[in-house]
């Protein structure tokens, strides 16, 4: 039997090297003379939270552009060696500019950069550049905490649970913002953590806010990037706050707000210089002032009381009047960390690595 | 009425025809699938094969994908032939990773032909440690290997986890800009990266060339030694192989050792030809572990096919990242995948089995 | 009008013609008896019977009606139901749920079953043919003389017509046997027809109305018992005359002890005791039969003495040195060859060549093995040397071992067994489901290794066996020996009651 299946499989092997050789001789489809952009997500481009956010601004690039432009992505790309050779095929495809969307692909998308001098590229929420390298993000934690306020007035037990994927600067920032929110409409209120080590894991998702209900939860919020704790919310009667994208269609009635990315707003922008060929390095981030961070349309249940502090609060952050982070701030253990009349600076931010005071979990994951 | 036979003999000429048989039928069905999904048949396939086995760049991608699955496939494979169903290649590849990485990072300062050999070793010891768990559970208590070895790799995967997100463990990067904005393992020297061997303008991982030397002795220890004729005994009859005297449970403990340490020395080739760090969510993301047991069913547990298919899986997978895109959702690139494996497997079904066309009688009338 | 006629059956395999023009007829209220050596085409041709397999040439009739089965399940439609000789029941099920199971038709067809009903009609139908079986009993928990009982209530359930049993005396008691006869003669008187298939000429001359023998695939005679015996039909069966099984003067010399059991216990499968004090001594040169029923301890006799089954009592000495026991290596170091009872499963590894199964217990030695490395020249020499001196028929000793035929697989076996020159050998059942041919060579064999000096322990439910090959009978009951018979002049009548347990002499 072994002895037929290595015929089998070489076999095998033969016919498609022959085949492939026959197509490749016969074929050779001529380029386009459009310019070419693309996107590369790590989860699907129809996720309901991130990858879908970042689809979205593709989508805004086309319709800004419309046909000058073609677009494509690859999705459900894991990070690891095969970030490369996605990379490859996207420029061996003629893309002339490429938008990387995972923490994870910074170093691929680095090596890229030096070997495709002529391709520009983008990394979300990197922090490496190169001449031909740029990063991009945005400070979502000040929609969050705009978030944070709609699910402290929600609030009756004074106890939020929060699904936070893992315990990175990013992640603790954006907790802290929430929680803040929360107490800006319920003083006092705790906000209980659940980790759950991935971006993008319904099912973990979802049985986090199921423990966080079991905690005493009544209202529950997310930083990580499917809708699932959304879809449990809906069915155990929780109001839900959710993260990147506008996912009310996924708990139509308990459905409070959510803080969202508007990638469109960087994107077409981009797209266009590289098109001109004034594309530049650097480093964008973005805020609620220019668009590039909101809040998603209110759901039922948010009072026109919430929605008026909530637009108060909105029009402090875009005039510079308000920080969230401005002191006093405690933490965890009731330790000032921040003094009156001081901030957290955005490098502070940056590099965040404790809790405010109310959230319960730890820091460390 | 369609019969399925068994075959008593297998014609020779049937090998060649049903291999080109079936991706003809491969071909036709996704031909149908493409056209009803408003595709253009012939530039996916071009694209299909031009991304996966034409050009050196896409050879090159598909060596790295196919390296894994090698040594994975052949975890499968050594345990497999004695029926002995380790699942646990997922965790015992983890398990290696991190003695791999360990040993690395304590050699480091040490030149290349040092390092690689102990990683390698540490990487095997890893796997096999790990793997024995299981062997010792069945060879003493007759716990199912099955069971076990699968909930080890959820164990192995959370370890992982653990050593990387939620500890100061001595594979976390704690110093670099990079984990202070993600958590990640600390970067291997430099003497720890496998090198690449250069034939023409193809590059052959390191790991890849060790697994196929894995392999060759594989084969020779199943097909011209007594350890590999006791583990044919047992793997074919346990109670002929008590009969002759053999020792089933020390062959339970070494054929899983052995298995273990193969998965090991994947990851200690993740280790030194790819990541080059301990890569806790890049691994686990993988699967690595899972895609060996289906190439080692296909390769019907032959080392040298194994191999080959390892190869050819690497590259379908690669093929489905560049298929995919804007107008090609990433399900149609699976359902294509996924009829190519079926044909496979039909095909191999073909070569053992017949299938007769007969127009149904009606049964005459029986008392 | 024949109840079944076939008329010119030809199936052909690659490169074997199992039936070639077979012609068969059975009457309506006949025991109607399938004799022939294995490969004779009597598994093909009741293969073709029950549908699982189409005839390539030639037709099958019942009651005067032409019929062509495309599955099992047309056959069973039909009225034809099988008992093989491999049980096909479900052990954790009760035994009337096995009745209904794979039934259709009737009560197993519906979704909804109504056990009392089927359990109602399973003790009717044992009742009524004296084969009763607690229909809520479980499988697993049965004897194989019930478990028999079982499956021939599933083909009265199903109200058979013809019912055709494959060996079905080979698990049961001289007594049991007895009883089944009783049965199948009733189901006869009915109207039924029913199918026997047997090696054992004189059960077929006891119970059989006329005997259809096949040799080579074809139809070499049908013929009334009345007017045969057991001498004219196994003639018939092997185209010669040849002696059945009768007592063959041996020249012996018997020598010193080479295998004593002293005080010997072990346990069972089940964890419960199943050899209790055997204590036996085997002299060089003898051959000692263990006669008994199945199940009563001589497998785990055979295990333990090959250190297959470890000891919980007592002691085994082979010439004189002690085993320490459980341990099949020592045992086979010591001397003792093993020709087990599943020849096919423990004898050989079936998927393995027979080369390689030559060599399953001389694998380690030095003419076999260089260090860690297998000579496979060595290896194939072997296996072409035992193939030649036993005249085992086979294409190549790359052939794996279950494509041999019983009776060349029990050649491989013994040739084996016999290569290493042991002092002692434990033959288990060495002719079950053998054909007549090949029971006379494995009977040369094992005389020819006794006149060779070892000792032979010869496990066996076959009466004329063991009264064909002993010295000494030893009767084995319950895990126990009961007693101990002089081959000279021991008789059936003697050792079935022994074998039932019946020690004091019946007044």
């Amino acid at each position: 039997m072994s002895k037929s299946k290595v015929a089998l499989v070489a076999a095998l092997t033969a016919v498609v090297a022959t085949a492939s050789l026959v197509v490749t001789a016969v074929g050779s489809a001529k380029q386009h003379d459009v310019f070419k952009a693309a996107w590369i997500y790590v989860g699907p481009h129809n996720d309901g939270g991130w990858s879908q956010a970042h689809d979205e601004g593709r989508l805004a690039v086309v319709k800004a552009l419309g046909s000058k432009v073609e677009t494509t992505y690859k999705e459900n790309v894991p990070e690891g060696p095969q970030v490369s050779q996605v990379i490859d095929s996207l420029v061996k495809d003629g893309n002339k500019i490429i938008f990387a969307t995972s923490f994870g692909y910074q170093d691929a998308v680095l090596a890229a950069a030096k070997k495709y001098p002529t391709v520009d590229f983008e990394m979300a929420t990197g922090y490496k550049t190169a001449t031909n390298m740029a990063d991009y993000y945005g400070a979502g934690e000040d929609a969050i905490y705009l978030s944070g306020m709609a699910a402290g007035a929600a609030t009756k037990s004074g106890v939020v649970g929060y699904v936070v994927p893992f315990a990175i600067p990013e992640v603790i920032r954006h907790t802290n913002a929430f929680a803040l929110g929360v107490q800006a409409t319920h003083p006092g209120a705790t906000v209980k953590i659940v980790w759950t080590n991935s971006w993008f894991s319904p099912a973990t998702e979802k049985k986090a806010a199921q423990s966080l209900k079991a905690a005493g939860a009544d209202v529950i919020g997310q930083n990580v990037d499917s809708p699932s704790a959304g879809q449990y919310s809906e069915s155990a009667g929780l109001p839900w706050v959710g993260y990147d994208s506008d996912a009310q269609k996924f708990a139509p009635k308990q459905w409070l707000t959510g803080a969202v990315y508007n990638w469109g707003v960087y994107y077409i922008p981009r797209v266009k210089a590289a098109m001109a060929g004034t594309w530049k390095t650097g480093s964008y981030y973005g805020s609620l002032s220019d668009g590039f961070t909101k809040l998603a349309p209110f759901g039922p249940l948010v009072s026109s009381a919430t929605k008026a502090a909530i637009a108060t609060k909105l029009a402090a952050l875009k005039a510079g009047t308000f920080d969230e982070f401005a002191g006093p701030l405690y933490d965890q253990a009731g330790k000032l960390r921040v003094p009156a009349g001081k901030k957290l600076s955005l490098g502070d931010l940056m590099a965040i690595d404790w809790l405010v005071k109310g959230v319960q979990g730890s820091p460390k994951g | 009425m369609i019969r399925v036979e068994r075959r008593l003999e297998q014609p020779r000429w049937l090998s060649l025809a049903v291999p080109i048989g079936s991706l003809v039928v491969a071909f036709v069905a996704m031909t149908i699938v493409l056209l009803v999904t408003g595709h253009d048949p012939f530039t996916t396939f071009r694209r299909l094969f031009d991304s996966a086995f034409l050009g050196s760049a896409e050879l090159n991608a598909t060596f790295v994908s196919a390296t894994p699955l090698l040594f994975t496939g052949l975890c499968a494979a050594v345990a497999f032939r004695m029926q002995l169903f380790n699942i646990g290649g997922e965790g015992q590849l983890y398990v290696g990773a991190i003695f791999a990485a360990a040993a690395a990072l304590l050699v480091s300062g040490v030149p290349t032909v040092v390092a690689i050999p102990v990683m390698i070793a540490m990487g095997a010891l890893g796997g096999a440690l790990f793997a024995l768990i299981p062997a010792v559970l069945r060879a003493f208590f007759k716990t199912n290997e099955i069971i076990v070895s699968l909930m080890l790799n959820y164990v192995a995967a959370l370890v992982l986890n653990y050593l990387i997100f939620d500890s100061l463990s001595y594979w976390r990067d704690t110093s670099s800009p990079e984990a202070k904005v993600f958590p990640q393992g600390k970067t291997l020297p430099d003497a720890a990266s496998w090198p690449l061997s250069h034939i023409g303008g193809l590059e052959l991982p390191f790991g890849l060339l060790l697994g196929l030397v894995i392999a060759g002795v594989v084969w020779v220890l199943y097909s011209r030694t007594r350890f590999g004729f006791e583990v044919q005994v047992i793997g074919d009859s346990p109670r002929a192989a008590s009969y002759a005297g053999m020792r089933t449970r020390r062959k339970i403990l070494a054929v899983m050792a052995l298995s273990g340490a193969i998965a090991g020395i994947g990851g200690a080739s993740q280790d030194g030809d790819v990541r080059h760090l301990l890569d806790a969510r890049g691994l686990s993301a993988a699967g690595y572990g899972y895609a060996g047991i289906v190439v080692a069913a296909l390769a019907r547990y032959n080392p040298f096919a194994v191999a080959l298919v390892a190869f050819l899986l690497g590259g379908i997978q690669n093929a489905g990242y560049t298929l995919q895109g804007a107008d090609f959702p990433s399900g149609l690139v699976g359902v294509m995948q996924g009829l190519i494996l079926f044909c496979a497997l039909g095909g191999e079904l073909l070569i053992r089995h017949r299938i007769r066309f007969e127009r149904r009688r009606p049964a005459e009338s029986v008392a | 009008m024949p109840a079944v006629s076939l008329h010119g059956i030809t199936k052909r395999f690659p490169g074997v013609v199992a039936n070639d023009g077979v012609e068969f007829e059975a009457a309506e209220g006949e025991v109607h008896a399938l004799l022939g050596e294995n490969g004779a085409g009597k598994s093909t041709l009741s293969n073709i019977l029950t549908g699982l397999y189409r005839p390539d040439e030639g037709t099958v009739e019942l009651y005067g009606e032409r019929v062509e089965f495309d599955s099992p399940r047309d056959a069973l439609d039909a009225g034809i139901c099988m008992v093989h000789q491999h049980f096909r029941l479900v052990p954790p099920f009760t035994v009337a749920e096995n009745v209904i199971l794979g039934d259709h038709r009737g009560e197993g067809g519906r979704f909804l079953v109504n056990p009392r009903h089927i359990e109602r009609r399973v003790a009717e139908l044992g009742e009524r043919y004296r084969i009763a079986v607690d229909p809520r009993a479980r499988v697993w928990q049965l004897s194989l003389g019930e478990q028999q009982r079982v499956e021939i209530l599933k083909a009265l359930y199903r109200e058979a017509k013809i019912l055709i049993l494959d060996e079905p005396t080979a698990v049961l008691t001289p007594q049991e046997a007895e009883s089944l006869f009783v049965t199948l003669r009733a189901m006869a008187d009915e109207g039924r027809t029913v199918i026997f298939i047997s090696h054992k000429l004189h059960e077929v001359t006891a119970v059989a109305d006329r005997v259809t023998v096949l040799r080579g695939g074809k139809t070499v005679a049908t013929v009334g018992t009345a007017d045969a015996t057991p001498q004219s039909l196994a003639s018939l069966m092997v185209g010669r005359e040849v002696d059945v099984a009768t007592r063959v003067p041996r020249e012996m010399t018997i020598g010193d002890a080479v295998l004593e059991l002293e005080g010997v216990g072990a346990t069972g499968d089940r964890g419960a005791e199943a050899l209790h004090d055997v204590s036996l001594t085997v002299r060089s040169g003898e051959i000692v039969a263990v006669a008994g029923v199945a199940g009563n301890g001589q497998r785990e006799l055979a295990e333990t003495i090959t250190g297959m089954r470890p000891t919980t009592t007592g002691r085994i000495v082979v010439g004189g040195k002690a085993l320490k026991g459980g341990d099949s290596r020592e045992a086979i170091h010591a001397g003792i060859a093993h020709v087990p009872e599943d020849r096919l499963h423990t004898g050989v590894a079936p998927s393995l060549s027979i080369a390689s199964n030559t060599v399953l217990k001389s694998y380690r030695g030095t003419h076999i093995a260089r260090g860690p490395m297998l000579r496979l020249g060595a290896i194939k020499e072997r296996a072409l040397h035992l193939i030649s001196s036993y005249d085992v028929r086979t294409s190549g000793p790359n052939v794996p071992a279950r494509q041999l035929s019983g009776g060349n697989l029990q050649k491989v076996v013994l040739g084996r067994e016999f290569s290493g020159e042991p002092r002692v050998l434990i033959a288990a059942s060495p002719t079950r489901g053998l054909d007549v041919s090949a029971i006379e060579t494995v009977h040369r064999y094992i005389r020819e290794g006794a006149t060779g000096g070892m000792g032979i322990i010869l496990i066996s439910e076959d009466l004329d066996e063991i009264l064909a090959l002993a010295d000494r009978i030893v009767v084995m009951y319950e895990g126990r020996i009961v007693g101990e018979l002089d081959a000279e002049t021991a008789t059936k009548d003697a050792m079935g009651l022994l074998m039932a347990g019946v020690t004091e002499p019946v007044a």
